[in-house]
């Protein structure tokens, strides 16, 4: 007999929203809300059969596209758990696969954790996550650029022009790699100052690790993945901004995209 | 399509910018979120997607380079103030009209289109060793050019051998439909081949 159990998605702030129309992350479960004071712990129940511990570290090293399945689930549910009409409510989406076997020791949890988790949505509060990605779109141009205006690069490609094809090979090689270096140094300060520019009119920014082509599915490098932390009344400024950078920084080979609001993932762990 | 908030959003707030609209671009950065980030709070069941481990292909390659051998035996064969032979100038015209040859066929060849997918892994394998083999090549051809013991006329020579190699290997990369950044093999703990 499979035993019930409680998946947990979120938590957040009072939200008189008390119906969901997605599904639980088993695809069958309703979603509903367990409320705790001034706070609502969204849920659904779960059974042990598929969600019991030795079935899911099963899954979770076997079967990638349940995994893929299952994440998306979870990610849906508590997109809709933020949303209220056109609002955008304060919550701290929990990570995926955070289960309990009972109410009761939820509730625990909850009560134990109570000021922190306050703290934590106060601290949100009117606040929402978008993230920016940078990728270089052509880097060959972001060469072109540095190249006009290095000197001593212009020197050296005279320099070779006289030169017979066999002997420039020997130089031209040298100088690719000089200019390949000089990128490399100037793409790390263009993303740095960008980077930094852009969090001055946030509450709160952080820098993730580059995702790898292979998980983007893009043939061109991600350069930056930063989320940021942005007071609703700056969103629209800020959304200006990088469309705007986005429109200089083409010349150059980057491509600048941006996305939101996503939960505050980056910015409620505690 | 309405699964994932921020593809929603997109489209209704018509950002243009956004060029990559694809669910595959949302998955990655759910998937991300989801199983990243997030608070930790203390269930009785933490699903650990860490714990799953790839397996990696190890490989080792020793390769000792011509220089360092030379240096061992103490020989050198070069003389730096030989001059061109009628040999060398053939030579030299020879490895020139290869590389024109490839340079017009690489532009020709990737307008063909759709590349034999069948021979690919293959052919991306070989080249991929061909362009290690070379690239230790061109190295040594640098040390040796570095050092001052060969005359104009071998290095214009070599120069030219390296170039029409490399121009081969495009030729080649072009009709497979192989990019550079495939030229490559993932050694897993020991990192990229090259």
């Amino acid at each position: 007999m499979a035993e019930e159990l409680i998946y947990l998605y979120c938590i957040r702030e009072k939200s008189k929203n008390p119906s969901f129309s997605t599904k639980g992350i088993d695809g069958k479960g309703e979603v509903f809300n367990l409320p705790y004071r001034e706070l609502e712990v969204v849920v659904s129940k779960v059974f042990s059969d598929e969600f019991g511990s030795e079935e899911i570290q099963k899954k979770a090293q076997e079967d990638l596209s349940w995994i893929k399945e299952k994440a998306l689930a979870h990610e849906k549910v508590i997109e809709e758990a933020m949303r209220k009409d056109d609002e955008v409510l304060s919550l701290i989406p929990m990570r995926f696969g955070t289960i309990f076997k009972e109410r009761r020791t939820l509730e625990e949890t909850v009560n134990k954790d109570y000021s922190k988790i306050k703290e934590i949505l106060d601290r949100i509060q009117g606040k929402q996550e978008w993230s920016v990605k940078v990728y270089l779109k052509d880097r060959e141009k972001l060469e072109q650029v540095i190249k006009e205006k290095n000197e001593a690069i212009k020197e050296k490609e005279k320099e070779i022009a006289s030169l017979p094809e066999g002997m420039a090979f020997f130089m031209e090689e040298e100088l690719k790699e000089v200019i390949c270096k000089e990128t490399d140094r100037e793409l790390k300060n263009i993303v740095d100052v960008l980077f930094e520019g852009l969090k001055k009119k946030t509450a709160d920014s952080i820098r993730n690790k580059i995702l790898e082509k292979e998980l983007t599915g893009r043939s061109e490098p991600m350069v930056l993945n930063a989320a940021y932390l942005i007071a609703e009344e700056k969103i629209e400024d800020f959304k200006k901004e990088i469309e705007n950078l986005n429109q200089k920084m083409q010349t150059e080979g980057f491509c600048l995209e941006y996305g939101g609001p996503w939960p505050a993932y980056n910015f409620t762990s505690y | 399509m309405n699964m994932v908030g921020p593809g929603l959003l997109i489209i209704s707030h018509h950002i243009k910018i956004m060029i990559n609209k694809n669910d595959n671009v949302t998955l990655v950065d759910a998937l991300d979120k989801v199983l990243e980030k997030g608070a930790v709070i203390n269930g009785d069941i933490m699903i650990r997607v860490a714990d799953v481990d790839l397996v990696y292909l190890g490989l080792r390659l020793i390769l000792t380079s011509i220089s360092k051998a030379e240096e061992l035996s103490g020989k050198n064969f070069s003389n730096p103030d030989k001059e061109f032979t009628p040999d060398d100038i053939e030579y030299i015209e020879k490895l020139q009209r290869e590389i024109r040859r490839a340079e017009e066929n690489i532009p020709k060849l990737i307008d063909l289109g759709s590349p034999q997918k069948t021979e690919q892994g293959l052919a991306q394998l070989v080249l991929t060793l061909v362009e290690l083999i070379r690239k230790l090549m061109e190295k040594e051809a640098f040390r040796r050019v570095k050092r001052g013991t060969l005359s104009k006329a071998e290095i214009q020579k070599l120069g030219l051998s390296l170039k029409a190699v490399k121009k081969k290997i495009k030729e080649v990369q072009a009709i497979f439909g192989i990019e550079d950044e495939e030229l490559n093999l993932d050694l897993g703990p020991l990192g990229n081949l090259m």
